[in-house]
């Protein structure tokens, strides 16, 4: 039990009942005074140089205020990471994918902007295409970009320790492949955006971001705006996942629109064009070779990647990094070799999503694991409990982890699914259709850098205390998508302040309220975690010092608890402060009457004092990380882990494969709201699991993609997922605010693994193509059949 | 949103649609019942490539970007799914976008699930699917319907998608079309000069068409009163276990002329394994006046998996869908036949 009143509880969701309800507000829910709608023209053609775009018959049609092509907005490069900047807001010399945009529109109404895009006529020289990443970097392949040589956006060739004499040093190994498909993050909420000007050239946007500050920046560099005229907002996000992470070029070319007509302008994507847009998952094709000393101790990793990223880097260069880098964790391992290369294609942009780039290289790497234990005659958790690292330690690729509750996470989800009734301890498998798995996972809290290279706090927070007394109001600039942020920044402000969280109010996803790098990496509780105690502790002192300055007693002695102001020195007379306040209050019922100075008296005679009130706070990272190339990635202050235990059924007729169940445990350091620990391990899974065995963009010959929509696009149902058992471990970060760290990306890390490695009990069959549907599955198991003849 | 903009006529009766149906024909008319498909096919797509989806089609005549693409379905094209081609017959510009739906919600005449006097049932077209899983008669004595209705789509698809619909929008995969052909069932048709019968099974022609006129309206659906020793069975087979369009379903009926055997009829339908759902002939064949064993399931088994014409799309590939078929045929006919024992 801790000793915290708000922290380490239950405390429902600040945005709950408004989101049960529907009151909560969604950028497709605002309207302005003279609102025009947005729609885009995005390219038939996966590939194909423009020759003409003639947009007249447009401009022509009653209702269209304004048409907007490159010649209008520019050819300002932008993208996520300032070495690869290579799209521009419109299309200008050719197209790369099917839905790359080409030209926007604004008009009275939707349907008269859509029948506009329709009269624009693009002449077009159609070029060939690469679909298939594997090949992209061949000799003689059709290229995307003059800037990406051979199609090869991005490469990482990495060797820490000694791979050769790791080699030497093994007794088992093996090599392994691994492939998975483009995905899609399925967030609920398409993305909206309503973008206006005002007379003085300020430029608004209200944004489904799960990034305010980075799509300011892009904003105002790509529409070249001085940054202080630009503001962007983020209402409620249904859902980001990774996506949302970036500004789009949908964002810049409402903004545009808004530029160029004066009045606001509204788009929301189609499902279908959340689909084109993408900057989802990555396809992935891993090859690993994994030495194994005798007594089952990691001796080598080689690990070869390719990424097809699609038509464009966005966070690209990042995701290569990740795949490599965080295999480092969560085991002890000295020597490792990465080759990593970030391809383009023909194919809608690739970007972050939850566990970014680092998903499937995880699956890959678990899944030998097994198939070694296995080799070795050991139990497979055995050989990961002889293998995991321990809090201080540091991996081979200069990550140290300061907290680390991997042994206990283990140990956890073993005891709890009776793994040991279940499994056999030679690592043998049980067959027969009924299969149980286990795996590890390791993700960052945090990213150690910012995108852009800068000295940036990456996170701010104004805490004001309320001039009539009782409220203080949180700002941030960070991002609740969903998540939950909202309400851990209500909770600590509250805990700090002696406060309920009924009096807390949070004001976010403003980048006028304060910096803050936005909702990626998993980073908000930790970083702006940070800030916002330190805002709450300034904005306590203040107050206190107030009330102890009229007192004349040393403010050390004074607390803020439960709602009132307490001194620690024994009993005092606040009757004079109390009169003050009485006396401005005159008419007022339930006026304060106890021998205890409440809240609300101390924070407004502190305001008669002081003026206004407010406390700030600021968190940036230490410096982090190794000197080799690339070594910012990767870099956190803290590192969160998790392991988890699958347990299926096969039909070994059919390959319908039923999950039944799903234990996991996570270590966040400190669990700051017990039920949003439990949500996003419970999403991670249910996410997970969808990338397993259903989810996959399927393309057709000419790069268009055949499911666009969430009925062909298939996520788990209800019906899909199995019992979840959430098992919360605690490792106390020392980097953490309270000891909180990661849970958001780090639950997700072990789904795919341990599915993989349950289907493998289950049936002796292992798939090295994802998702595994039950025809791969019946493809692999007659397969088996036939060799064995 | 992205539908075309249309009006919708709303008559009470049947006569009154009919001629609606008759009197709009040259604007582009639709008949909208549960609008669960209607309106997921009337969105026009923000590529208008996404609509044929076959190869070999003018991507962009003249160089423009086209708003609709008329085409041919390809036989040759892996994507051009028995599902997908539906999709194409709607790229014909005047079904793509009607001028009008014709809306049928308040005509009584055709809701509701009756008990006929001769031991049979007339379902109403417009009798939703939810309605149809709830009814304790259907899920006694033709079982394979209930089946067909509890693993279509999710409740909400159910709560407003119809029995009529399911069965005229003529989709080889309709779940709840496989049973009734597998029952015997047989539909009623009306226009304003005519009213005909046609059995279930003869009333797909593709993947989307059908015998269905233009003016007609599919009224009810007749289920033959149930044989003694009679039983029966649908199965649904796909990726996830809700909001799915199945890559393989079979639907199984059978009587014994008594407890034991011989097996006096059987008929096996199989879906999403060829243009339109079959009526797998074969089984019959085999089983017929044959004591059942396990072997001669077996056989009919392997004769249904004749039957079956299935492509390769992205839903499932030819060779696993034919598999699929040997399999759950056999489990069908299997699970029928000790619910036919146990009811003794």
């Amino acid at each position: 039990m801790s000793d915290y009143r708000i922290l380490n509880t239950r405390a429902p969701r600040v945005d709950a009942v408004d989101k049960a309800t529907g009151k909560a507000i969604y950028t497709d829910d605002l309207r302005r005074p003279g609102m025009l709608y947005a729609a885009i023209l995005h390219s038939p053609l996966a590939h194909a140089r423009i020759l003409n775009i003639d947009t007249s018959r447009a401009e022509q049609l009653p209702g269209v205020k304004a048409v907007v092509t490159y010649r209008e907005a520019g050819t300002t490069p932008y993208g996520v990471s300032p070495a690869r900047y290579d799209e521009t807001i419109f299309c200008h010399d050719k197209v790369r994918y099917v839905g790359d945009e080409i030209a926007a529109v604004a008009a009275v109404d939707q349907d008269t902007a859509l029948e506009a895009v329709r009269l624009i006529k693009v002449d077009f020289e159609e070029l060939p295409i690469v679909l298939d990443g594997r090949t992209a970097m061949d000799e003689g392949q059709p290229l995307l970009h003059e800037m990406h040589k051979n199609n090869m956006c991005a490469k990482v060739n990495w060797h820490f320790g000694d791979i050769e004499k790791g080699r030497k040093e093994s007794h088992i190994i093996r090599t392994d492949h691994l492939s998975s498909k483009m995905q899609d993050a399925a967030f609920m909420e398409p993305q909206s955006i309503l973008a206006e000007t005002e007379s003085n050239g300020n430029l608004t946007m209200w944004s489904s971001t799960q990034a305010p500050h980075y799509v300011q920046r892009t904003l105002a560099m790509a529409l070249n705006i001085p940054l202080h005229k630009v503001r962007v907002i983020k209402p409620a996000v249904g859902g980001g996942f990774g996506p949302k992470a970036s500004c789009s070029s949908a964002e810049l070319a409402v903004c545009l629109l808004a530029m160029k007509t004066g009045q606001p302008v509204k788009l929301t994507f189609d499902r279908e064009q959340v689909f084109l847009h993408s900057r989802a998952r990555h396809q992935f094709f891993h090859t690993m070779t994994t030495g194994v000393k005798k007594d089952g101790s990691l001796s080598f990793l080689e690990h070869k990647c390719i990424l097809d990223g699609g038509a464009y880097a966005s966070f690209g260069i990042a995701t290569v990094y990740y795949s490599g880098s965080l295999l480092g964790g969560p085991y002890r391992l000295k020597n490792m070799k990465y080759d990593g290369y970030r391809v383009v294609t023909n194919k809608p942009a690739c970007g972050a999503q939850r566990g970014h780039g680092a998903v499937i290289a995880r699956a890959l790497f678990e899944v030998q694991l097994d198939r070694i234990a296995e080799e070795l005659g050991m139990d497979p958790i055995e050989l990961r409990l002889k293998n995991v690292m321990e809090a201080g330690e540091t991996t081979c690729n200069e990550l140290y982890v300061s907290s680390f509750g991997m042994r206990e996470a283990l140990e956890a989800v073993r005891d709890s699914a009776a793994w040991k009734n279940k499994r056999s301890s030679s690592g043998k498998i049980r067959g027969g259709g009924k299969g149980i798995g286990a795996a590890c996972g390791f993700f960052v809290s945090g990213a150690g850098y910012s995108i852009y290279r800068s000295r940036t706090y990456h996170c701010t927070v104004v805490t004001k205390v309320d001039e009539v007394g009782g409220g203080v109001t949180v700002n941030s600039g960070s991002a609740d998508i969903g998540q939950g942020s909202d309400t851990v920044l209500a909770m600590i402000t509250a805990e700090e302040l002696g406060l309920s969280l009924d009096d807390v109010q949070v004001a976010s996803g403003d980048s006028k309220l304060s910096v803050d790098l936005g909702a990626y990496s998993s980073r908000t509780t930790l970083m702006t975690g940070h800030a916002c105690r330190e805002a709450a502790q300034d904005a306590k002192r203040q107050i206190l010092e107030a009330i102890a300055g009229k007192m004349s007693v040393a403010p050390e002695t004074l607390d803020l608890k439960d709602g009132f102001v307490v001194s620690l020195a024994g009993e005092i007379d606040f009757s004079e402060l109390r009169k003050e306040y009485l006396q401005e209050h005159k008419g007022f019922v339930d006026l304060p009457d106890g021998p205890q100075l409440t809240f609300a008296e101390a924070s407004r005679v502190a305001f008669l004092e002081l003026g206004t009130i407010v406390g700030t706070g600021k968190y940036r990272p230490p410096p982090l990380g190794g000197s080799f190339k690339g070594a910012a990635v990767g870099t956190s202050p803290a590192f969160g882990c998790s392991a988890q235990v699958a347990e299926v059924s096969v039909d070994l007729e059919t390959g319908e494969i039923t999950m039944d169940k799903i234990t996991g445990a996570h270590d966040c350091g400190f669990a700051i709201n017990v039920t949003q620990v439990e949500g996003q391990m419970h999403g991670s899974i249910m996410m997970g699991m969808g990338e397993a065995l259903m989810e996959e963009i399927i393309y057709d010959k000419k790069g268009r993609i055949v499911n666009a929509n969430l009925a062909e696009y298939k996520i788990p149902t209800a019906l899909d997922v199995p019992p979840l058992d959430a098992i919360i471990v605690e490792s106390n970060e020392p980097h953490g605010p309270y000891g909180a760290k990661e849970v958001g990306e780090g639950a997700i890390m072990p789904v795919i693994p341990t599915i993989l490695n349950a289907i493998y009990d289950a049936t002796g069959v292992r798939i090295d193509e994802l998702p595994v549907t039950p025809e791969r599955l019946m493809a692999a198991m007659k397969a088996k059949k036939d060799k064995k003849g | 949103m992205l539908l075309p903009r249309f009006d919708v006529l709303v008559p009470e009766t049947i006569d009154d649609a009919c001629a609606m149906l008759a009197d709009y024909a040259d604007d582009g008319v639709r008949i909208l019942a549960g609008g669960t498909d209607l309106l997921v096919d009337l969105r026009r797509p923000i590529i208008p490539q996404h609509v044929p989806r076959c190869d070999g089609c003018p991507t962009h005549p003249e160089g423009q970007i086209a708003t609709t693409i008329e085409c041919e379905p390809s036989k040759s094209d892996p994507l051009m799914s028995p599902e997908g081609s539906i999709r194409t017959k709607l790229a014909d510009p005047k079904s793509a976008a009607p001028a009008f739906l014709v809306s049928l919600h308040k005509i009584d005449q055709l809701k509701g699930i009756e008990l006929l006097p001769s031991g049979g049932l007339r379902i109403g077209a417009l009798t939703t699917i939810s309605e149809i899983e709830r009814s304790s008669e259907i899920r006694k004595d033709w079982t394979a319907l209930a089946h067909g209705a509890d693993s279509l789509g999710s409740p909400l698809v159910r709560n407003r998608g119809t029995l009529g619909g399911n069965i005229a929008n003529a989709r080889p995969a309709a779940d709840t079309v496989i049973p009734t052909i597998a029952l015997g069932g047989k539909l009623t048709l009306q226009s304003s000069s005519d009213t005909r019968t046609v059995a279930a099974g003869d009333f797909p022609t593709g993947p989307g068409l059908s015998v269905l006129k233009p003016g007609e309206i599919v009224t009810d659906i007749h289920l033959p009163t149930p044989s003694p020793h009679s039983g029966s069975a649908y199965y649904k087979m796909a990726n996830r276990k809700a909001l799915e369009i199945s890559t393989v379903g079979v639907a199984v009926w059978m009587v014994l002329e008594k407890p034991g055997g011989p097996i006096k009829d059987v008929r096996v339908a199989l879906g999403a394994v060829g243009p339109t759902p079959i009526l797998a002939k074969s089984v019959g064949k085999v089983l017929i006046g044959k004591v059942p064993t396990d072997e001669i399931l077996v056989q009919a088994a392997k004769a249904a998996a004749g039957d079956a014409r299935p492509i390769d799309d992205h839903r499932g590939s030819a060779w696993y869908r034919v598999q699929m078929v040997e399999q759950l045929t056999l489990r069908l006919l299997k699970s029928v036949l000790s619910g036919i024992e146990n009811d003794r």
